[in-house]
């Protein structure tokens, strides 16, 4: 039988914030990879903050991060890096792909668990992402930067995690 | 509330999902191909990008710039005696050099009018902020907040207080983008000093650009300074940029002035390359200082102050003597 009284319209708006979160926080995390705090933590390269947004709401809820938001969140990414145009939206839809199909055996594991698939699907798309750059750039790129940048995401992973998780928590509690 | 494992359970939305995914990895392929083909469109693109985002890059940089400054000036503070005992004996030296500086810069002077060379002209430049980090691993770029509006064009030197950094690659009203000479499409030709010897300094992504072009026995060794050559144009000549390094690799390659994880406050140089030379029979420096007419005032009328141009050719060299 039907619930004969709608949602309200704050239980509306949660789920409206609830659909827009993920992509709005991978599009803060873009931008946040290019404000210039490698000079303050020493850091060569900026971690790549969007592919722990991609890696935690393709497991968490993939309803909420579709492919076309992780096609913008990427697209944003190659805008803003003036690198090829594509390449890192292609790199994210395919991690995004990958967590898909691994998204069981990670679900509901203990916290170890869940950073230790981060380490393998970082090291994929690391990897895919690298090799597309010499394809695309007809040449042998340094790999030094790429594994700097995919061990300092590692290294951020459970901070943005611990981020993420009360965000999504607090927004979902808010949409029910 | 729904059990979050339970999404996507639907056969029809999982299907949906999976044809979304297909299409999206599709569309990134064709925009990758593209972008090779038709590059106007997606550089425009970014610089629209860049332009929107510069001024909120500019708000978060703020801070971040606030904590490197404070960082540094704690550091400062506790070296400051050692510091002043370095910059008491630095001074000595320089004020050395300065006077060697003012005796070589009068002989300059005089072998340049001898030799009728046309000097360059004064630079201009604007000075701007580092607002965006380079964000990826195969791009060495940087975000700084000028913009066609300060007069910044594509091709243009920038440089930070030690040396180049690299050049203007995309102008948007309000934000531009520096391809530093680490970047891997970055090319800058060069002189190796003492020798003179001319080279092109190509960018690999590595933080140490490499010297290529090199004849063979030039005689370049590590500890050589490396300057711009202004071949090409675009760039003044003489900006300092480093100091050969060999590495282990073979390659001679270049430790630059200028510090990339440092950089703050950069300038950009409006130079343009002097394309209409004057020519100059004798040269103008040399030529003798125009005299006063001698004759007598007619009566009653006032001398006219007008002088009369002296002609070129009666003028005799003053200088080599």
């Amino acid at each position: 039988m039907m619930d004969p009284i709608g949602p309200t319209s704050a239980v509306r708006a949660g789920r409206f914030v609830l659909l827009l979160l993920p992509f709005v926080i991978g599009v803060a995390c873009v931008l946040l990879s290019f404000v210039p705090l490698s000079s303050v933590f020493g850091l060569q390269v900026a971690p790549l903050y969007a592919l722990i947004v991609v890696y935690f709401w393709s497991i968490h809820q993939p309803d909420v991060l579709p492919p076309y938001a992780v096609f913008g969140i990427g697209l944003l990414y190659d805008l803003l890096s003036f690198g090829p145009i594509g390449l890192w939206a292609l790199v994210f839809l395919a991690t995004y792909g990958f967590v898909q199909s691994q998204r069981l055996v990670l679900l509901g594991r203990p916290f170890a668990m869940f950073w230790f698939g981060f380490v393998i699907t970082a090291g994929f798309a690391g990897s895919l992402a690298w090799g597309m750059a010499c394809l695309y750039n007809g040449q042998w790129i340094a790999v030094w930067p790429v594994v700097s940048q995919i061990l300092a995401t590692v290294f951020v992973f459970p901070v943005f995690v611990m981020l993420f998780s009360w965000a999504s928590r607090s927004v979902n509690s808010s949409s029910s | 509330m729904k059990d979050p494992s339970n999404r996507l359970s639907s056969p029809l939305q999982e299907f949906t999902h999976r044809v979304s995914l297909i299409f999206m990895l599709t569309l990134a392929a064709a925009l990758l191909l593209l972008g090779r083909a038709e590059t106007y469109v997606f550089d425009q693109a970014r610089q629209v990008v860049t332009d929107v985002a510069a001024p909120l890059l500019e708000l978060a940089s703020r801070p971040v710039a606030a904590t490197r400054r404070l960082v540094e000036r704690t550091d400062e503070y506790a070296y400051v005696f050692d510091e002043n005992e370095h910059l008491r004996d630095e001074n000595a030296v320089l004020l050395e050099w300065k006077e060697k500086a003012l005796r070589f810069e009068a002989k300059i002077a005089r072998y340049e009018a001898l030799l009728n060379v046309q000097v360059d002209p004064s630079i201009s430049y604007v000075t701007g902020r580092v607002v965006g980090d380079k964000g990826g691993p195969f791009v060495e770029t940087y975000i700084v907040n000028l913009g066609r509006d300060h007069g910044v064009s594509s091709g243009q030197a920038v440089v930070d207080s030690d040396g180049l950094i690299g050049r203007i690659v995309s102008t948007g009203d309000r934000a531009s983008r520096i391809l530093l000479l680490t970047d891997l499409n970055s090319r800058v030709p060069v002189v190796i000093e003492p020798t003179r010897y001319r080279a092109v300094l190509a960018g690999d992504n590595t933080p140490w650009p490499r010297v290529e072009y090199l004849p063979a026995g030039s005689g370049v060794a590590p500890g050589d300074r490396v300057v711009t050559s202004g071949h090409g144009g675009l760039m003044p000549a003489g900006l300092p940029v480093g100091v050969v390094i060999a590495t282990d690799d073979g390659f001679l390659r270049v430790q630059t002035f200028s510090n990339r994880d440092r950089l703050d406050s950069v300038r950009v140089l409006q130079y343009e390359f002097p394309s209409e030379v004057l020519r100059q029979d004798p040269p103008l420096a040399l030529q003798k200082p125009p005299e006063p007419e001698k004759s007598k005032p007619e009566a009653g009328k006032p001398k006219p102050l007008a002088v009369a141009p002296t002609p070129a050719s009666a003028t005799a060299p003053n200088g080599g003597q």
